[in-house]
């Protein structure tokens, strides 16, 4: 199997008395673009922080195409001897080393220099990766086209929407020609038409080789985008695999269901199997069940003589999988349910190697 | 750390500095400051008797630019060394960029490294084109007649240029003492106001310290009067105790303010 270009084992972080990161692994290969998911404040910040190296790791291994980054930990104790043996002040020296040439992205919403323009933001960076005159005038260029800003380019960046920062920080990213791209919630503040075009750009480079990790909190978009994904939770990873194999753990989607005689469908639904119904605050019923069983459904209540008078999906259900993932399924969100709760099989944190 | 990844990163600082309005109004302040104070010394029908230099500022030319290093060494060195050097670390804190700039192929050290070099670099330059001006403006509004120095001699144009160059030098090591404060100062507290200003506070309050009786080591210790050590150079025969102590002080500010600094910056999450 091809070598991961990311490979990052037990990450550890603690702010104080809160664990940020809490023995994070995430592997992710070339072609891949892999998600990282999970809600605000679930540590995916941290973690691409931890692995730009903007911040140090209390323990942990880091390796970008093989070759160790372990240099951004930190050593948990500096004992006299740990201090002065090889390992240590290699860990040590490498602490403060620069990203490595291929490596890019940017955390949170990218920042510029907003007296002056975008182009001449996009320069510097270049310059400071070692590009000279020519090469890095074109590179600018090129990385500006691809994001859609070279009518802007000329304006302050303190002028620009949030939007445009996001896009002009994948600017920043591709002018490094990544072969791996960690991309911090890049569509957050763009509109649906940018965002498309930021997704194109991922899945392109992702086509070409690149490994890609995306961070979001939406987990349509990344089941759209990823074929790969971690699931973090309060720092620990919840899930890491497959989008096809989370598929499979997922449970039935939910919808919401109005119809004309609550109480009967309620009582309609108590003798189907592999369909859950519950009451809702909404004056609507709740309905767990894959697409056999609410067809299957729908017609008992028709022919039951009860008008379904709307049916719209509530949550997908991968969403819903995420949700129990990340403690936020609907079981804690405390419906009046008319059939006996389902047991929460994902109720604990589970890992898929 | 290569030598090429620290001038890139001094280069992209650079860039940066010549983009800010700052930079050019402190540039044009250095430049017009001697030739203001030129024009009304020779228009006043009085001298600044009081001042070193004083006396000769309308008789000599060159006596101009030591006039203006006697004042300057009050708060205006302080400012011109911590302008730029107060505000490198911190500026990144208050635009957000420090996650910009550390996610390219620089190491934190060639960060740090470039924005010395840069900090050091205004520093000098400012206190050249000072320099420069007040010889200039002297010379074309007041003449270039002789000087007399400090024991009483009277020296040459030439001789007066050299003495001149010779004291504006010997401003460099404080200037930088106080660049590396400033630069240890917006690392610290991430803030441009403390980093620009608080070196200045600092060196008010040294020169309050020059006037009260207290231990005489802690007043060989403030690096404000570094910047008196140049009066030596204007005597026959020259002394250079003055210089020596002046010189080593100012190398331990500057050594112990980098050392903190890059601390600060090496060991710190940035983001957070």
């Amino acid at each position: 199997m091809e070598r991961p270009a990311l490979e990052a084992l037990g990450i550890s972080k603690r702010y104080g008395n809160r664990e940020a990161l809490r023995r994070v692994n995430l592997v992710a290969r070339p072609g891949q673009l892999h998600g990282l998911l999970g809600p605000n404040g679930a540590g995916k910040t941290t973690l691409m922080r931890a692995l730009l190296g903007l911040i140090r790791c209390d323990a942990g291994t880091v390796e970008f195409f093989g070759r160790s980054q372990d240099a951004r930990l930190k050593p948990s104790r500096y004992s006299l001897r740990s201090r002065y043996s090889l390992r240590s002040r290699d860990r040590l020296r490498s602490r403060e080393g620069a990203v490595p040439d291929g490596v890019a992205g940017f955390v949170d919403t990218p920042a510029f220099y907003p007296y002056l323009s975008g182009r001449k933001n996009l320069a510097l960076l270049a310059r400071l990766d070692g590009d000279g005159g020519a090469r890095r005038s074109h590179r600018v260029d090129r990385a500006l086209e691809h994001i859609g800003l070279v009518s802007h380019a000329d304006i302050a960046v303190g002028s620009y929407s949030t939007g445009m920062r996001q896009r002009l920080g994948l600017a920043a990213a591709l002018l490094r020609s990544p072969r791996l791209l960690f991309l911090d919630e890049p569509t957050s503040f763009l509109d649906p038409l940018a965002a498309r075009d930021v997704r194109a750009i991922a899945r392109r480079l992702a086509d070409e080789g690149a490994a890609v990790v995306w961070s979001s909190h939406d987990m349509a978009e990344v089941e759209e985008l990823c074929t790969a994904l971690t699931i973090v939770n309060d720092g620990r990873v919840v899930f890491s695999g497959d989008v096809a194999e989370l598929r499979q753990l997922a449970p039935s989607a939910v919808h919401l269901l109005r119809t004309s005689d609550d109480g009967a469908a309620l009582h309609i639904a108590s003798g189907r199997t592999g369909v859950r119904v519950a009451s809702t605050t909404e004056r609507a019923l709740e309905v767990s069940a894959d697409v056999d069983a609410l067809d299957g459904y729908v017609i008992a209540l028709g022919n039951a003589g009860i008008a379904v008078r709307s049916l719209e999906r509530r949550v997908r259900s991968l969403e819903s999988l995420f949700l129990e993932l990340t403690g936020h399924g609907r079981g804690r969100e405390g419906p009046t349910s008319a059939s006996p709760a389902p047991a929460n099989e994902l109720q604990a944190p589970l890992v898929v190697p | 750390m290569s030598v090429r990844g620290v001038l890139a990163v001094a280069g992209v600082e650079c860039s940066k500095l010549t983009a800010q309005l700052k930079t050019r109004i402190v540039l044009a302040a250095c430049v017009a400051g001697p030739f203001a104070f030129a024009a009304a010394m020779r228009v006043q029908s009085t001298a600044p008797t009081d001042t070193l230099f004083g006396r000769s500022v309308t008789e000599s030319g060159f006596a101009v630019p030591l006039v203006v290093l006697g004042f300057a060494a009050l708060w205006v060195f302080p400012v011109l060394a911590s302008i730029v050097g107060g505000d490198l670390c911190s500026a990144e804190d208050r635009y957000g960029t420090w996650t910009t700039m550390l996610t390219r192929s620089r190491s934190r050290r060639e960060v740090f490294a470039g924005k010395v070099l840069t900090a050091l670099g205004f520093s000098s330059l400012t206190v050249a084109v000072l320099a420069v001006s007040s010889v200039v403006a002297g010379v074309l509004v007041i003449g270039s007649g002789a000087l007399i120095d400090l024991s009483g001699s009277l020296r040459s144009p030439a001789h007066a240029l050299v003495g001149v160059a010779l004291a504006w030098a010997t401003v460099l090591p404080p200037a930088f003492g106080f660049t590396a404060l400033a630069l240890m100062l917006s690392a610290g507290t991430r803030n441009s106001a403390a980093g620009i200003g608080l070196p200045v506070v600092a060196a008010l309050a040294m020169q309050l310290y020059a006037f009260v009786d207290g231990p005489d080591v802690l007043r060989q210790m403030l690096l404000t009067s570094a910047f008196g050590a140049w009066h030596g150079i204007l005597t026959e025969p020259p002394y250079y105790g003055p210089l020596i102590h002046a010189t080593t002080i100012s190398a331990v500010y500057f050594v112990v303010g980098l050392t903190i600094a890059y601390r600060m910056l090496r060991h710190r999450d940035i983001g957070r």
